[in-house]
């Protein structure tokens, strides 16, 4: 079965935040619970000097999915295409998946006394349609949905291009980033 | 950009069940993306961006996707009010639309008799594309006062470049550009008014190269080939130490310069008194950063200047914006595709038409609210609003009796909020239009329930300058509620002016469009129309400007007594022109970075939005922050000489360690009491509205750069 998963190129991300909008309008959760978030990040280059992007923290859909070993309610299972279902209904709230993701990607509802995390829009996909926030919401178009070896070689050449016109600048004024 | 064209129309209606979907044009911010509202029951059920409008090719932000829980908010004004206590008491009581248009009929009736017709203010904010209605209603009625958010946005771009080339140069995102110089703005978070973040990401993702000038590290910044981090407020500085370079290493565009500028040895002069050591020591960029961006500008082609309303909200507010008009035009990018372009509308009535200024009598035109001290402004049909409040306080030259502000909070939005409160609590009579009744509406005497962009059909982004429109149409109706278009075409008729309306609004879009041959009819069945593209078109006619050329040295700034030359003036309270006072407020703050969900006062009380931000923040350096006691999260007190306001401390390493970042327009919804908490985290508390603390021409308050201190909020018991 063909792989499906949903890639984000973070060196494009401006930190906009509609995607987080585009899943409360599809998924509607509760005040609080968001099944994806843009996060600030300051990492420092090499050099020592400062950079500022953004990450997007959402369910992985992971490999061997962690989550789904710790359910003691099998509420939930790896998709033969890759994607990772929570089942909502067989959920009791024990908040066992959520310590275990190692990428705080799992949230508490409060008002409904389980756990939420993404299912990537599985009920979108199944019926043709692109999960909501991979939808060409996203105004840096930096999130990806399909096969993700096909997806990492869409964004390497993205990247590649985003260098693009170095060659029609004089060399003598020619910038590294950052100098 | 056909790979972007996702959105499958089909299968989503198919799926949810939709019974509809309606091509639209949003307004949540100063409109422009193109949208599908998927309808179902006769509610709007789905909002998503137009992959075919060319403006956002699909996308959309965070308040476009929420435009239905504005539109079916539950605390959303559904019927128009008047208040039965006293001002501020929260006591309103429904009352008919017949009722409220004819009360405010008779008050604009009574005070045009009494008082004259300049006793009445009309206003907006920043317009929800009633601007040229609201112009047209008030010319007509004879007075000379509409205060806008003109002054110092937007108004000086428009006010500048006629001066300068005839109309305001846009980036043409379009043609692939292959410099950007993001000069004082953050298109991909903030409202920009003609192309959005898409195009202008879409042209970094083709390679372009970036430069940015910004005091705060934004993601923008970030990924600059060269980021200039300036001291806020000496952009006017920054750009002269840039021609300066262009300039004597000769890298501008000759033959433009030779054929088509004016007043260039003039010009090279006053460059040439910025050297870079000044420029340095004023704008604390290293010379060598300075030389490096300039050159990059000025030899990489096309270019463009993607440019904002920071630089406008500053004592040099003209003359940067003339500086950066002049980095495009000596460089050779103006009217070049990948450039800097002065687009032509659609051949329609255009919005100066539809605003009936030369309806509005001289005699009238010459009572207009500080038109004398500020006369770019006044040339323009643009006051500064200290007039207004000054004018209802001391009732001087005349006083003002009426206000009529229609989608406007200025209690939030304009400087030295203290002041305004005083002014709005005193006039005889107010009125307003809006979504919900804001700190300001709690003043008002009549509150009137405007349309959301959702429930109505409008020309969309008529008064932009990308030479796009497109039609906005209605979805649904909520309530009692009226577009201020058909609110003002009513309002009309009752006043006496009725000879110069229509007998129902969709007559006045048939009257706009009309030069082109089409009814709004026939519009509303197309996606959009673009205006005729034409190239260099100063290479045939010149410029629209008194000379015929690019007016570097401007003939109608002499006129009216200005320096004619751009020039650098150091802001009245800055570490350098107020050291004493530094001593007591030792930081440089900055007010108004834009953040994804709210549109100036607007959005607090959507949950979408405000989960995005609960709480106003205020950004300081972690240096800063381990100085003064303030741990992340703290709530602080934010003081300058003029008040304190509370907000929640946020540290932020991109940013000197001298300078603050507080947010504006501040106000809680959800405080139910009629105040909002509209005092509590309100910058414009803080800010000088001072006539000498404005640009000199064209009466921008300058509120973006003032002088702080901040302390731990001492809780309760005196604990900090």
């Amino acid at each position: 079965m063909t792989k499906q998963a949903l890639t984000i190129d973070h060196e494009a991300c401006w930190g906009c935040r509609t995607c987080e909008v585009a899943c409360k309008q599809e998924m509607n959760a509760p005040d609080g619970v968001r099944l994806i978030s843009v996060l600030e990040e300051w990492p420092r280059s090499s050099d020592g000097k400062l950079d500022f992007q953004f990450h997007v923290r959402m369910c992985r859909h992971c490999e061997e999915p962690p989550c789904a070993e710790a359910c003691p309610e099998g509420a939930i299972s790896k998709r033969a295409d890759g994607i990772v279902v929570m089942d909502f209904d067989r959920c009791v709230g024990c908040k066992e998946c959520i310590d275990a993701c190692p990428y705080e990607a799992i949230d508490y509802d409060m008002s409904r006394g389980i756990a939420q995390k993404c299912n990537l829009c599985h009920h979108r996909v199944d019926k043709g349609l692109l999960p909501a926030c991979a939808d060409n919401v996203c105004l840096a178009h930096c999130i990806y949905f399909g096969d993700p070896a096909e997806m990492e070689q869409k964004i390497l050449e993205k990247k590649k291009m985003r260098r693009g016109w170095g060659e029609t600048i004089p060399k003598a004024i020619a910038y590294s980033k950052g100098s | 950009m056909p790979e972007f064209r996702y959105s499958n129309v089909e299968k989503e209606m198919e799926v949810y069940g939709y019974d509809g979907v309606v091509k639209s044009h949003c307004r949540m911010c100063h409109g422009g993306c193109g949208v599908l509202v998927y309808t179902k029951n006769g509610r709007a059920a789905k909002i998503a961006g137009d992959p075919d409008c060319p403006i956002n090719h699909g996308t959309l932000c965070t308040k476009g996707l929420a435009s239905a829980q504005l539109a079916y908010h539950p605390d959303r004004l559904t019927h128009p009010v008047k208040r039965v206590g006293p001002k501020a008491s929260g006591k309103w009581e429904r009352i008919s639309w017949d009722e409220a248009l004819d009360t405010i009929a008779e008050r604009i009736n009574g005070y045009k008799r009494g008082s004259g017709a300049e006793s009445i203010v009309m206003g907006y904010g920043t317009g929800r594309e009633n601007e040229a209605v609201i112009y047209r209603f008030a010319n007509l009625l004879g007075t000379p006062n509409v205060l806008t958010a003109g002054h110092f946005c937007y108004g000086p771009r428009i006010a500048t470049s006629i001066l300068t080339c005839g109309t305001n140069p846009i980036v043409d995102y379009e043609n692939n550009p292959k410099c950007i110089m993001v000069w004082g703005n953050n298109i991909v978070i903030s409202n920009p008014d003609e192309y959005k973040g898409e195009p202008f990401s879409v042209a970094l993702s083709n390679g372009a190269k970036l430069i940015a000038v910004d005091p705060r590290m934004t993601r923008i910044a970030a990924r600059a080939d060269v980021w200039l981090q300036l001291r806020p407020g000496t952009d006017a500085a920054l750009a002269l130490g840039m021609l300066n370079v262009i300039v004597n290493e000769g890298l501008y565009d000759k033959e433009f310069v030779k054929s088509h500028v004016y007043g260039w040895e003039p010009f090279v002069k006053r460059a040439n008194e910025y050297p870079l050591a000044r420029v340095e020591e004023i704008t604390w960029v290293p010379k060598e950063k300075i030389i490096q961006a300039a050159r990059l500008f000025a030899t990489t082609k096309p270019a463009g200047i993607q440019w904002g309303v920071a630089i406008e909200q500053q004592i040099n507010c003209a003359d940067n914006d003339r500086l950066l008009m002049a980095l495009m035009g000596i460089t050779g990018n103006i009217d070049v595709p990948g450039g800097q372009v002065l687009f032509q509308q659609p051949r329609i009535r255009n919005v100066g038409h539809f605003g009936a200024h030369r309806m509005l009598p001289d005699v009238q035109r010459e009572k207009r609210l500080g038109g004398e001290r500020f006369r770019l402004a006044g040339n323009f049909g643009i006051i500064n609003p200290k007039c207004v409040w000054d004018a209802i306080l001391d009732e001087k030259p005349y006083p003002v009796k009426m206000l009529f502000f229609i989608s406007s909070n200025p209690l939030m939005t304009r400087a030295n909020a203290r002041e305004i409160y005083r002014a709005l609590e005193k006039v005889d009579f107010m009125a307003v239009s809006d979504f919900f009744i804001t700190p300001t509406a709690e003043l008002a005497d009549i509150v009137l329930p405007t349309a959301t962009w959702l429930e109505m059909d409008y020309i969309g982004d008529f008064w932009k300058r990308h030479g796009y429109i497109l039609p906005r149409r209605k979805v649904i109706q909520v309530g009692e509620c009226r577009s201020d278009h058909e609110m003002l075409n009513d309002l009309a008729h009752r006043v006496g002016q009725g000879e110069h309306w229509w007998d129902n609004f969709e007559q006045a879009l048939d009257w706009i469009l009309a030069p082109m041959g089409i009814t709004w009819q026939d519009f509303k069945k197309m996606d959009y129309i673009r205006g005729e593209r034409v190239e260099q078109k100063y290479s045939v006619k010149g410029f629209s400007t008194p000379t015929r050329k690019f007016e570097l040295y401007s003939t109608l700034l002499e006129k009216w007594g200005y320096d004619p030359l751009p020039q650098y003036r150091e802001p009245l309270e800055s570490p350098y022109s107020k050291s004493e006072l530094c001593r007591q407020y030792p930081y440089i703050l900055i007010t108004g970075r834009r953040l994804p969900g709210f549109f100036h006062s607007e959005n607090r009380q959507l949950p979408w939005m405000r989960e995005l931000h609960r709480d106003p923040v205020v950004e300081l350096h972690p240096d800063t922050a381990r100085k003064e006691g303030i741990r992340e999260g703290d709530w602080v007190v934010i003081e300058s000489p003029r008040g304190k306001v509370r907000q929640r401390a946020k540290l932020f390493a991109g940013m000197d360690p001298r300078v603050v970042s507080a947010e504006h327009a501040w106000w809680f919804p959800e405080k139910k009491d009629a105040g909002h908490g509209w005092d509590e985290s309100n910058i414009n508390i803080l800010t000088d509205n001072a006539y000498e603390n404005c640009d000199a021409a064209m009466g921008a308050t300058h509120i973006r750069t003032l002088l702080c201190r901040i302390s731990p909020e001492k809780q309760e018991g005196g604990l900090s």
